[in-house]
């Protein structure tokens, strides 16, 4: 350390932590602190976080009393090298400098930058996309580069001029994609997970098809559908569902089937609009995220923002993935492809509201289960990471059937098709 | 109908020359040991027919129209231009394009300016025929593409065929024209056999020629690259990639609607030329396909050419100085992932 203070910030700990509360100062004013040893208490969300020195000094002031609430990123304590050094504010100012402000938790939980991501390159566009996209009249900042680099080509504004003629309202001004797959049949709703679009259950839809009619959604924001908008929360992806529900299946109700944060929608929907649903299939479903699952996400907004589909598709493949599929080189690097192409129809705007959302919603509905009325499948993965507690969620449902796939990875329709197609299939043709 | 046969590149060439000299008594040929100067005394007059026997045999047909001149590049191509402009219609033969340097005036200041000096009053219906390229290890002084050089001459007219059928055809037409073509022969191509339909055809001089229809990346080549874009077409509808091949056939004037239509097309271009790649044929196409078809790029112009470096003289060194199918697969695969 210099002459320059270190400054101890409140520390932004989760996706939702806007602020924190000091619980107390473990450091007196005046007092040594070592590098790594405990300095002050921090609650958030109901969680109490342990926050050490990141440098060894004296702590010479504190800016947020014990008991007072401050925004992420205030400035809490300042800490200097001496006992006696200066600590007026140039000294503070001279601590303000460095770009990124040192932090006192960034060892336990890495803070985010910020709730909206930098752009840090001018997106790529084909000249070919450019001009087709002025010639249809579309808005190219809608249309998610599949190209090398995320590069928008031709094909995507051609993908998404054909997805626009995709679209359902659901509300004043706003209209989802709904891609549909077979004639005959009860019609089945596919929900996707946080990140993902309804291409994830391509896998299933061909056998799903040939007995259903195929409905499978992109929410809002995510591939032609139109942004999220702030505030974005469960119970309005679940409010979008239904009216997708009154739109394409205004006689009947649907079977709807979500995978991981559409499990949630689709548990949403049952619990609030049961009449809609004709059966309930819960895919790697959870209630509360577990903090592997908020980081992971937290991880994934990042990524997202900051680096190409294919980088993050790799990121994820050992958290969404079996060791079976990740052990076979040739479907492993199909498979990242193929996510990675699927990756920029979510891009990082819908990514945070998402998790925003889910953040939200994580916890508030655990003691619901008992209330669903609707004939429920929950189809959990032997092998997920993600959601581990999508047994005991079964077991709160009444009378929920459960099929664990042994093995199996959180992405469930891509990691183990054929078993998620066979449970699926039997579910709906009893129900 | 005309029946197909199989000729090789040179075979055709030696057969355009003979259709044009029995139909234009005026057409003459001229260069060192293109009527068998290399041949000894008691030998077949005819033994070598120029120094890789393209010419064999004309000599004996057209006796007096058929010129050995001395090793000197200046005075052939001289006199050529001297016998064009006054109205013979020669066909000289620049042995290796490499040696262009030693009479590039008659080509640059004469030939190619006559029509417009005298106000159209003059013209230069000459056809000079060089052998060009690398790939026969003929090291760095007789293995050059300079086409691009003469390309880039207002005036001269350059030509390129990929095949024993356009060779025969478009020397056929460049004889006829009234204006001064450069006639290149790859190297690498003179013994490679093609169908080559009997009788006289004339290929036209400007029009570029669709080898294969794709839809996904069109692979423009010229002469000797033309195989390789074909390789590597067939390589990549391997892996579910669909190219479409367009031979240049004529770099001066350049089918510029031929280009644009396949770019259009597909979106993406790959252009691949033995040449090196400053100031080539290569760049200039690249640069067509972003200034007048810049609407239609889905993805980066690339270039796959020779490096900025001499040929090498060693096999594997040549080898990997030359584009082959796998560079053209590999920048294929690079501008889609």
């Amino acid at each position: 350390m210099t002459n320059v203070p270190v400054l101890v910030r409140m520390p932004k700990l989760g996706m939702t932590m806007e602020e924190g509360t000091v619980v107390e100062w473990r450091v007196a004013v005046g007092e040594r602190v070592e590098k790594g040893a405990l300095l002050l208490v921090i609650e958030s969300e109901k969680n109490e976080a342990e926050i050490e020195a990141t440098a060894s000094g004296f702590l010479r002031h504190t800016f947020v009393a014990e008991g007072e609430v401050a925004p992420c990123g205030a400035l809490l304590a300042a800490l200097t090298e001496t006992a006696d050094a200066t600590l007026d504010a140039a000294a503070l100012a001279a601590a303000e400098a460095p770009t990124v402000p040192p932090d006192a938790a960034s060892e336990t939980a890495p803070p985010r930058a910020s709730a909206a991501p930098a752009t840090f390159e001018r997106r790529a566009v084909a000249p070919a996309a450019r001009a087709l996209a002025r010639k249809l009249g579309l808005e190219l900042d809608r249309v998610s580069g599949t190209g090398p680099g995320g590069r928008v080509t031709k094909q995507d504004v051609e993908a998404f001029a054909a997805a626009r003629e995709r679209l359902v309202p659901v509300e004043e001004g706003v209209a989802v994609e709904l891609l549909r797959e077979g004639q005959r049949g009860e019609p089945v709703l596919l929900i996707p997970g946080f990140g993902t679009d309804a291409s994830s259950f391509a896998a299933l839809v061909p056998a799903l098809a040939e007995r259903f009619q195929v409905l499978a959604l992109n929410p809002r924001g995510v591939g032609a559908s139109d942004p999220s908008g702030d505030g974005l929360d469960v119970a309005r992806l679940a409010a979008d569902v239904a009216a997708v529900i009154a739109h394409a299946s205004p006689q009947r109700p649907v079977h709807v089937v979500g995978a991981s944060l559409g499990a949630a929608t689709a548990l949403e929907l049952a619990l609030t609009r049961p009449e809609l649903v004709a059966s309930l299939t819960l895919i790697t479903p959870f209630v509360t995220a577990t903090p592997r699952l908020l980081a992971t996400i937290d991880a994934w907004c990042r990524i997202a923002a900051e680096a190409s589909p294919a980088a993050l598709a790799r990121f994820l493949a050992p958290l969404l993935f079996s060791d079976t599929l990740l052990a076979d080189e040739r479907r492993r690097e199909r498979t990242l492809r193929g996510l990675a192409a699927g990756l920029p129809r979510v891009p990082p705007a819908t990514l945070e509201r998402t998790a925003a959302a889910l953040g939200a919603w994580s916890g508030t509905r655990a003691d619901d289960l008992p209330r669903v009325a609707a004939r429920t499948l929950v189809l959990a993965a032997g092998a997920d990471l993600l959601t581990p507690d999508a047994e005991a969620i079964a077991r709160a449902i009444p009378n929920a059937a459960r099929v664990i796939v042994p093995g199996a990875g959180h992405a469930l329709a891509i990691d183990t098709p054929a078993a998620a197609t066979e449970a699926l299939t039997h579910h709906l043709e009893k129900a | 109908m005309t029946q197909q046969r199989k000729l090789g590149f040179g075979q055709a060439v030696n057969e355009a020359l003979r259709i044009a000299m029995e139909t234009d008594p005026d057409v003459i040929l001229l260069g060192e040991d293109v009527a068998g100067g290399g041949t000894r005394e008691g030998e077949d007059v005819d033994e070598m027919g120029g120094v890789l026997g393209t010419t064999v045999g004309l000599v004996k047909a057209f006796p007096d129209r058929v010129l050995d001149t001395p090793i000197s590049e200046m005075g052939l191509i001289g006199t050529a231009v001297g016998a064009a402009a006054t109205g013979l219609r020669p066909v000289a033969e620049l042995m290796f394009i490499d040696f262009l340097g030693t009479c590039l005036d008659p080509l640059l200041n004469q030939a190619a300016k006559l029509r417009y000096m005298f106000g159209g009053k003059a013209r230069v219906p000459l056809t000079v025929r060089t052998v060009t390229g690398a790939g026969m290890q003929a090291a760095a002084q007789h293995s050059q593409s300079l086409y691009w050089m003469t390309a880039g001459i207002p005036g001269l007219k350059t030509v390129v065929p990929a095949t024993p059928h356009d060779a025969k055809g478009l020397l056929l037409a460049a004889i006829r024209d009234d204006d001064p073509v450069i006639f290149c022969e790859p190297k690498s191509l003179l013994f490679a056999p093609g169908e080559v339909p009997e009788g006289d055809y004339e290929v036209p001089i400007g029009k570029a020629r669709l080898v294969r229809e794709g839809s996904d990346v069109s692979l423009i080549g010229m002469g000797a690259t033309v195989r390789m874009c074909e390789g590597a077409a067939d390589q990549l509808a391997k892996e579910g990639v669909s190219a479409e091949v367009l031979d240049l056939r004529s770099l001066a004037p350049l089918d510029e609607e031929a280009i644009l239509a396949t770019l259009e097309k597909t979106g993406s271009v790959v252009v691949v030329d033995e040449a090196t790649p400053r100031c080539g044929i290569a760049s200039d196409v690249a640069a067509l396909c972003v200034d007048r078809g810049f609407d239609f790029l889905n993805t980066p112009v690339r270039r796959v050419t020779a490096p900025h470096a001499p040929v090498p003289f060693s096999k594997v060194l040549e080898d990997a100085y030359m584009p082959s199918a796998a560079k053209i697969v590999a920048a294929v695969r690079d501008l889609r992932t």
